[in-house]
């Protein structure tokens, strides 16, 4: 590891401007957990990183506004969202999905920001907040600027965050009376980064009837991906198991999978079929969860 | 990793190979190398850079012609040294070509290897960013048969 | 109070959870050197040049070192406990991806990280092979010319050879199979194979050498100092007395840190540089330096048809990688195992150490033998299952009870075999839920055994100091099986003190006698045998220095009044020596037959539960229960968590852990992509000893470390069959290769990768 800056803005704006649109060996750390396992490897060697421990202590927020709105500061720990009373009572989603995201070391560590803007498809919460409409508010040095995560990312590792840009907060909407499901399949230990993983936001109609959906896929392509085509197939139609097996059908044809150490393409095709019918039953079958 | 795949292109094979024999048109369809250099008839170097987010890696490329078979197949072997890190990427690469009524499918498989710290680490992400260089390389492949070859060198 | 049989914690555990208990990893002494090692990008090739110069001119760097400058402080720069065929630094050849070529020095761990960045090497590309079947006739020969080494008493028939890629073919013939075939009512073949994975201690291998006054003090992390000094002393030259090898705790081992591995490298980087320099690999590292073999083991059985096995043959391929390590004893002392703990009149094997460039393999909890009851456990349960026999009486029928011939010839003597297959067929009988819908369950279970490694050597000392505190002396490391508190219970034991009395110091070549290693299950039988006869020897000097000083013989004494009675004040030091080595017979050479090939032998069984999802090929392990013949317990508590363990570092080799080449270079070399069990993956897990003693063990008592790993991978496949009808015959049993099995049986395979 070659020496590098280190520097600790007491402030997001000062994090902000520390940051160099032309050199792109200058980062933000927030719980380091994903950029350390570059930097050992060596893949990735910086000229200044940017610490972000020392920003306003409200950053680190995780509240409810009155209409239900969930507001997450970009460096409250994974921990602190999986904790948190207000989050397991109105997002049990949430907090079922942090509860298996890797191990509680990591959760102790990694932030929602930094959960969110490095990009490797592999990770949870990105495919979950896509699927339930959150935004991240993002703070670059002339504006402050709203970004739907599904619409987050460019590629392997790649964000359509400006280089000088840093996520500042992330917003998710209130569930109201709407379903979500997070479901992700390892393939070696539990605690792995997932072979895929698939998030499911329903509102319904009347008892059965998908009203509209929104399904995300992570770990198997190379950024997080909306099924569209799957989603037009489920909206509107009760999922009786026909319609079921036609959506996986539509989701298994829609997407072009990527193999990878976690199972080969034409293995995680079969899981996306398979993960599309049980996260949607699993979305109805609890109120949330 | 082990890439195999079939592209077709409006033209007679013997253009199609031709074309691919020649380094030039060749390197230009690959994103990212520049400075070649003829070292002789049938070895080149180059210069080969890509990135994956803000990770850049720099390789000091030499490609030997390994097989020319006019017009059916063509195969290479590649070798690169990363800048700054200590490893090696290896490759071998064979297109073959059919023609029928006027169109050339040619069939290709690549084989290649990283190894020393790159390769230790961080596969996922190299096959995804291979899968993408070889999009890439077809797209503007496809484009050098359509258009005039001129329109993708530099 | 019996000190044997006690629960008692361990002697270190606070030192361990206080974060006192010192590391190899962790010491540094003043002007001391790192190093950082530059290595191979080929996997096979001969060394054209290595060009140091520019590492050499970098900041900070004291030195760089390549294979040839090993040769001004050890001539023959080669190493092994079987063949002497690994060069401390790469020479003339290159035989993996990630072998050592070249080291830089320097006081900066990250400066000489960056000066191997700029060494440049250059390499005459040989052609690799990377599999063991196809190397036992491949052109590619990795090494011209075999060296056997002739350090080991069990190894000294090795000869060498050239133009060959198998280091050892072992054979063992006893009656005449073919005949046997031929008149058998059923023949049944399989093929299983199992992958190459990795022991992954904590704590990599980490070792620091300093040079004296004509002497060398290394410091390292090692499972055998008493082989690294003597492997020391013979590659430098120089008389054993003049190396000193000194071991604290290990972060675990698990058999990836015995013979040598970086101890040459960091005694010959110390004296050329004449300074202290510390050889610490990184978690990376480990995956260059040493793993478990993959194997490829074709399995031939007849038998009658009322299902008595009356013949066996096996064909087992150990793929040990570019040097030989201790594979050889693998394929050999393993080997002769491979027909199971069967009562088989017709039994012929042949077991091939074969070289290929992965990285090298050696010995890992288990030594071999998870690999065997792999296939022979899964075959046993095919048999029964073409047969109609229900798997447990089909075994019940076959297995060797005690005063019968093993393959060997050897008689069986204090191996509960019936006892743990009974106690395992009740824990797996009765009726179970059987699952619905895609979620199916079954049950399996599997039995295996292990000869100990024969013919070795532990010696101990024991001190009785004039104010009546033992302290014991041995080579045993504990590098958290327990062996610390087992032994101090022994000579508790004989001494009649509580353990927690007694001091033990470990892992000093200058203070403590001989130990051939702490390895293979051996420490509790050996060792404990020879801190028992050192226990004993004291006590037999304390009762000759209470006739000395005029006591009635029988007389309760106190110890320091002892003392005081012979010097006249608290003076004085009683030493009780004992050294302890097994009877043994070498097998014939052709047929591998001996009277008595080993001095005991493990037992162990493990029956599985498992649920499989049938639309994604996901086993879950319900219920793991693991029967061990330990003989009589010492401390029952450690012996119980040394079951567990086992089970749980065999249940990630069966389900998941894989070390993934590519060209020979490994993909996965870090825990972010090379996973291991973590708490949500455990089971639910039953530990069950069976009553039993080992008759010749010290106080009945004999290994425990690896016989949890036996039975695992079979009892899960033999489990899955009978959830959903599909044999899986490779490892890892992972979810995709469940899936795929389970639709090419139902004949819509699922496609190849794209």
């Amino acid at each position: 590891m070659m020496a590098f800056d280190w520097a600790e803005p007491a402030t997001l704006k000062e994090a902000v401007a520390l940051l160099d649109p032309e050199d792109a060996t200058v980062r933000a750390v927030a719980g380091g957990t994903a950029l350390m396992l570059m930097m050992k490897a060596g893949v990735f060697q910086p000229t200044r990183l940017i610490s972000l421990a020392k920003i306003e202590p409200h950053y680190s927020q995780v509240r409810i506004e009155k209409d239900g709105t969930l507001k997450i500061g970009a460096m409250a720990t994974l921990s602190a969202v999986e904790q948190s009373a207000d989050v397991a009572e109105h997002f049990p989603v949430i907090t079922e999905t942090l509860r298996t995201l890797s191990n509680v070391r990591v959760r102790n560590v990694a932030r929602v920001g930094g959960a969110l803007a490095h990009g490797d498809p592999h990770m949870d919460l990105p495919p979950l907040f896509a699927a339930l409409g959150a935004r991240v508010v993002a703070r670059g040095t002339a504006e402050v600027r709203e970004i739907e995560v599904a619409e987050l990312y460019a590629g392997y590792y790649e964000t359509h965050l400006k280089r000088d840009e840093l996520i500042a907060e992330v917003i998710v909407p209130g569930l109201k009376d709407s379903r979500a499901a997070y479901l992700k399949c390892t393939s070696r230990s539990a605690d792995d980064w997932p072979a895929l993983g698939l998030a499911v936001h329903l509102d319904v109609e009347g008892r059965d009837v998908i009203k509209r959906a929104r399904i995300v896929l992570g770990a198997a392509t190379d950024k997080v991906t909306r099924l569209k085509e799957t989603e037009d197939a489920l909206n509107g139609a009760t999922p009786t198991d026909p319609v079921l097996k036609r959506a996986a059908a539509t989701a298994a044809e829609e997407v072009s999978l990527l193999g990878d150490a976690h199972g080969s393409a034409a293995y995680k095709r079969e899981l996306l079929k398979v993960y599309l019918v049980r996260a949607i039953r699993h979305a109805l079958r609890g109120k949330h969860a | 990793m082990k890439f195999t795949g079939e592209l077709s292109v409006n033209a007679p094979r013997e253009e199609v190979f031709d074309k691919l024999k020649d380094a030039r048109f060749f390197a230009c369809c690959v994103k990212g190398v520049r400075d070649l250099k003829e070292l002789s008839p049938t070895t080149y170097a180059a210069h080969f850079e890509t990135k994956i987010a803000y990770i850049k890696f720099n390789f000091e490329v030499t490609v030997e012609l390994t097989e020319a078979q006019r017009p059916c197949r063509i195969a290479a072997k590649i070798e690169g040294k990363p800048h700054g890190i200590v490893g090696r990427l290896s490759a071998t690469s064979a297109a073959d070509f059919h023609e029928a009524a006027g169109v050339t499918t040619i069939r290709y498989e690549v084989e290649a290897s990283l190894t020393g710290r790159l390769g230790s680490i961080g596969q996922p992400v190299l096959k995804a960013k291979a899968k993408e260089m070889e999009r890439e390389f077809v797209e503007n492949l496809r484009s050098g048969f359509l258009g005039d070859v001129e329109a993708v060198l530099p | 109070m019996s000190e044997i049989g006690r629960t008692l914690p361990r002697l270190e555990s606070r030192a361990k959870v206080t974060g006192r208990a010192d590391y190899a990893h962790n010491l540094r002494v003043p002007g001391m050197l790192w190093t950082k090692i530059f290595r191979s990008t080929v996997a096979h090739g001969r060394i054209v040049s290595i060009d140091t110069e520019a590492a050499k001119a970098a900041e900070g760097v004291f030195a760089v070192v390549t294979g040839e400058d090993i040769k001004s402080v050890m001539p023959e720069p080669y190493f092994g406990p079987a063949f002497h065929d690994q060069p401390v630094l790469a020479l003339d050849k290159v035989r993996f991806v990630g072998e050592p070529v070249a080291v830089v020095l320097s006081h900066d761990t990250h400066l000489a990280e960056q000066a191997v960045q700029l060494i440049a090497a250059e390499y005459e590309e040989l052609p690799p092979v990377f599999d063991e079947i196809e190397a036992t006739t491949s052109q590619a020969i990795v090494h011209e010319t075999l060296k056997p080494a002739g350090t080991f008493a069990d190894l000294k028939h090795l000869a060498g050879r050239k133009n060959t890629n198998i280091a050892l073919d072992y054979q063992l013939r006893r009656g005449d199979v073919e005949k046997a075939f031929a008149a058998a009512d059923h023949v049944f073949e399989h093929s299983f194979r199992t992958q190459q994975v990795l022991h992954v201690p904590l704590e990599s291998h980490a070792a620091l050498a300093e040079p004296g006054n004509g002497t060398l003090t290394i410091h390292t992390s090692s499972q055998t100092p008493s082989f690294v000094r003597m492997e020391i002393a013979r590659l430098l030259g120089w008389p054993e007395n003049r190396v000193s090898v000194k071991v604290p705790f290990l972060g675990g081992g698990f058999g990836a840190k015995v013979y040598v591995k970086i101890e040459a490298l960091a005694s010959a980087l110390a004296l050329i540089a004449g300074k202290p320099v510390k050889v610490a690999l990184s978690m990376e590292e480990q995956f260059y330096t040493i793993s478990k073999h993959a194997t490829t083991f074709t399995i031939k059985s007849g038998v009658t048809k009322d299902g008595r096995v009356v013949a066996r043959k096996c064909d087992v391929y150990w793929n040990g990688g570019a040097y030989a390590d201790i594979g050889p004893r693998v394929a050999q002392k393993t080997g002769f195992t491979a027909a199971g703990p069967y009562d088989i009149e017709n039994v012929s094997i042949d077991s091939y150490e074969v070289y290929t460039n992965r990285p090298t393999a050696g010995a890992l909890r288990g030594f071999g033998v998870p690999q065997l009851v792999w296939a022979y456990e899964s075959h046993t349960d095919l048999i029964a299952r073409a047969l109609n026999l229900d798997p447990i009486e089909f075994r019940r029928k076959n297995i060797l009870r005690d005063g019968r011939p093993q393959a060997t010839g050897t008689a069986m003597k204090d191996a509960a075999i019936d006892k743990v297959l009974e106690r395992l067929a009740e824990a797996m009988g009765g009726t179970f839920d059987r699952g619905s819908g895609g979620m199916r369950r079954g049950r399996g279970l599997a039995i295996g055994f292990k000869a100990s490694i024969s013919p070795t050597t532990s010696c101990a000392t024991v001190n009785v100091n004039a104010d009546g505190s033992i302290a014991l002396y041995i080579n045993t490391i504990d590098m958290g099986q327990g062996s610390d508190t087992a032994m101090a219970q022994i000579a508790a034991e004989v001494l009649n003190v509580g353990a927690e009395t007694v001091r033990v110091v470990h892992g000093d070549t200058d203070l403590a006698p001989y130990d051939m290693g702490t390895l293979g299950s051996r420490s509790t039988f050996h060792m404990g045998h020879a801190v028992k006869l050192a226990a004993e020897d004291a006590r037999a000097k304390l009762r000759a220095l209470a006739a000395e000083v005029g006591l009635p013989k029988g007389t309760n004494y106190d110890i320091k009044e002892l003392f005081k009675k012979r010097y006249g004040m608290q003076a004085g030091t009683i030493v009780g020596t004992g050294a302890y080595v097994p009877s043994y017979a070498p097998p014939e050479a052709k047929t591998g037959q001996s009277a008595n090939v080993t001095p005991f032998w493990m037992v162990g069984g493990t029956g599985a539960e498992v649920e499989v999802d049938t639309e994604t090929g996901h086993v879950r392990v319900v219920k793991l229960v693991n029967v061990a013949d330990v003989g009589r317990p010492v401390n029952p508590k450690i012996v119980r968590t040394q079951v567990s363990g086992g089970a749980t570092m065999q249940l990630g080799f069966t389900l998941h852990e894989n070390m993934v080449l590519d060209g020979g270079q490994v993909t996965n070399a870090s825990f972010a992509d090379y996973k291991i069990p973590g708490f949500r993956d455990i089971p639910l897990m039953e530990t069950e000893l069976v009553d039993a003693e080992q008759e010749s063990g010290p106080f009945g008592a004999k290994g425990v470390g690896e016989t949890a790993t036996f039975g695992v991978s079979p009892a899960i496949a033999n489990a899955i069959e009978d959830a959903i009808g599909v044999r899986l015959t490779e490892l890892p049993i992972t979810a995709e290769r469940v899936l795929r099995a389970l639709r090419d049986r139902d004949g819509h395979p699922l496609g190849d990768d794209e």
